[in-house]
């Protein structure tokens, strides 16, 4: 069952289509991606979680884990929910980042030991997470970098010490099949979760609270952000309420369907007469596409074994 | 249904051969558009045949349907080779229709130009899917062979475990460069050949003998 509606855990076979337009069952719009052989730890997201927790350390989870899980060679299909999960990356931007944030319940974000955490999987390792990141990443400038370091400063982090990072994974949610849920649920600009994701959440979650750059995402709180690297209880309280600001940023849900969509294709129509060709999804289809009409639709050819398995 | 008929037709000629020596091998030609394949499978067709297989054209996406010429017999040192080729539209990830504005064609006739060159490349990556036992592909010497389909095409060819010969056509041309063809594609040997003047095609049926045969 590699795809699952978060909502009613319906699960969808490879390659369905029936996902595209939300779940028939509850009509969330929200799945998760569980690859064959998913063993509920060690997943595309499975390694994410534990970079918030090593804040103070030099080696960063977060950094080491494989850019695009989902890229492994002869699993188009999950190539493909890469690609779309890539697209609602690009589509969000920082807004996506701030969905993830907003999944963690306000307690766990009381404590200092939470910025803090957040902040070192950024810091420690941004070369590999840029790699990992798309455009949004570019966001990120020296300045905010700078901003971002004075605030990870271990000594001027009181609550380290006691940072539990049971709190911390609970906070971002995307590790455990059971917190990838509830994040999810949370969060409608989601489709998958991978590292890369993650990656983007912490650096440019850390950004906002750290620094006052409209150029990540327009965050209404920045000013209170920026005072708030001084004050650290503040901080926090700042990572939990900028959400709210951003909510109003978000896409609109159709236009990520459609980009979904459009990702899902194997043949777009720009316009009549203008085609994008996926390659890949073309040579993986067992039908074969005979004849294109100008409204997007397509005539295929079925495999004898679907006739077969209709009968 | 013309393409069940063929395929019946395939069949029953498969069958016919089963008691001959080996029953042939179905070459797919690939390559981006106006790369020379429809000029090449001609090429060969009329060499060994007598026949044409298509129409060539210097307007990409000429050819969107793939074509089949069967039993080509080719004869090297004494051993006959036989193989059916099949010629299929250029593969490309973008086609648009005002690209064959550019050769006076009307609006209309260029839209549905497009359409079907689109559809015959999604004919053309199935029948890589499915239907070839080998692949000859043919690229353009006067253009850069780094491209995202070149290297996405020989990629699935390769994972397929497809025998493929490299051809580097349009070496008649002034710009044309084999050396980038081989460094695109060390992995493969890369023979030169002008399709359009028969040029190195003793060659280009040595390869083909020897990969094929």
């Amino acid at each position: 069952m590699p795809h699952q509606c978060t909502n009613c855990d319906r699960t969808f076979d490879d390659g369905s289509k029936e996902m595209l337009s939300g779940c028939p069952e509850c009509g969330g719009t929200k799945f998760q991606f569980r690859p064959d052989g998913f063993d509920g730890g060690s997943g595309e997201s499975g390694a994410v979680d534990a970079g918030p927790t090593d804040d103070s350390g030099g080696t960063d989870p977060v950094a080491e884990s494989p850019p695009e899980p989902t890229d492994r060679p002869g699993d188009t299909v999950t190539r493909t929910v890469g690609n779309a999960a890539a697209t609602v990356r690009d589509l969000v931007g920082g807004s996506a980042s701030e969905d993830a944030t907003r999944a963690k319940p306000p307690q766990q974000t009381a404590g200092p030991a939470s910025a803090d955490g957040r902040e070192s999987p950024a810091d420690g390792g941004d070369d590999d997470i840029i790699v990992a990141e798309s455009d949004p990443t570019a966001a990120e400038d020296t300045a905010q970098a700078d901003a971002r370091t004075q605030l990870v400063e271990p000594d001027e982090m009181p609550g380290t010490d006691g940072f539990d990072p049971a709190e911390t994974d609970g906070g971002e949610s995307t590790d455990q099949p059971a917190d990838d849920d509830r994040s999810m649920a949370d969060d409608p600009g989601r489709l998958a979760d991978t590292p890369a994701d993650v990656a983007e959440t912490a650096e440019t979650t850390t950004a906002n609270a750290a620094t006052d750059e409209p150029a990540v995402d327009g965050a209404g709180s920045d000013a209170e952000s920026e005072q708030s690297v001084a004050d650290e209880p503040d901080a926090e309280r700042s990572v939990a309420d900028e959400p709210d600001a951003e909510r109003t940023d978000r896409p609109e849900l159709s236009e990520l369907r459609k980009e979904l969509n459009d990702q899902f294709e194997s043949i777009r129509v720009v316009e009549p007469g203008q085609y994008e060709l996926n390659l890949m999804e073309l040579y993986d289809r067992e039908e074969y596409i005979i004849a294109l009409q100008e409204d997007g639709r397509y005539s295929i050819q079925v495999p004898d074994t679907w006739r077969q398995a209709d009968a | 249904m013309g393409l069940f008929t063929e395929l019946k037709d395939s069949i029953s000629r498969a069958a016919s051969t089963l008691f001959s020596e080996e029953d042939p091998k179905r070459i797919g030609i690939y390559g981006p558009p106006n790369a020379g394949k429809t000029t090449l499978a001609n090429r060969i067709a009329r060499d060994w045949t007598g026949d044409a297989v298509g129409p060539e054209s210097h307007i990409p996406h000429e050819t969107r349907r793939a074509r089949r010429k069967e039993n080509v017999e080719i004869e090297r040192d004494g051993k006959k080779v036989t193989i059916d080729i099949v010629d299929t539209p250029g593969v490309t990830t973008k086609v648009d229709y005002t690209e064959f504005l550019e050769h006076d064609m009307e609006k209309d006739d260029a839209v549905r130009r497009s359409r079907e060159a689109t559809e015959g490349v999604a004919e053309a990556m199935h029948w890589l899917r499915e239907d070839v036992d080998g692949v000859i592909y043919v690229l353009d010497s006067t253009e850069d062979p780094f491209t995202q389909v070149n290297t996405m095409l020989i990629g699935i060819i390769e994972s397929q475990d497809l025998p493929v010969l490299i051809l580097a056509n349009k070496i008649d041309l002034e710009e044309s460069s084999v050396q980038r063809i081989r460094n695109a594609f060390p992995q493969h040997e890369t023979t030169e050949l002008s399709a359009l003047e028969g040029d190195n095609m003793d060659e280009v049926y040595d390869q083909i003998a020897e990969y094929f045969g």
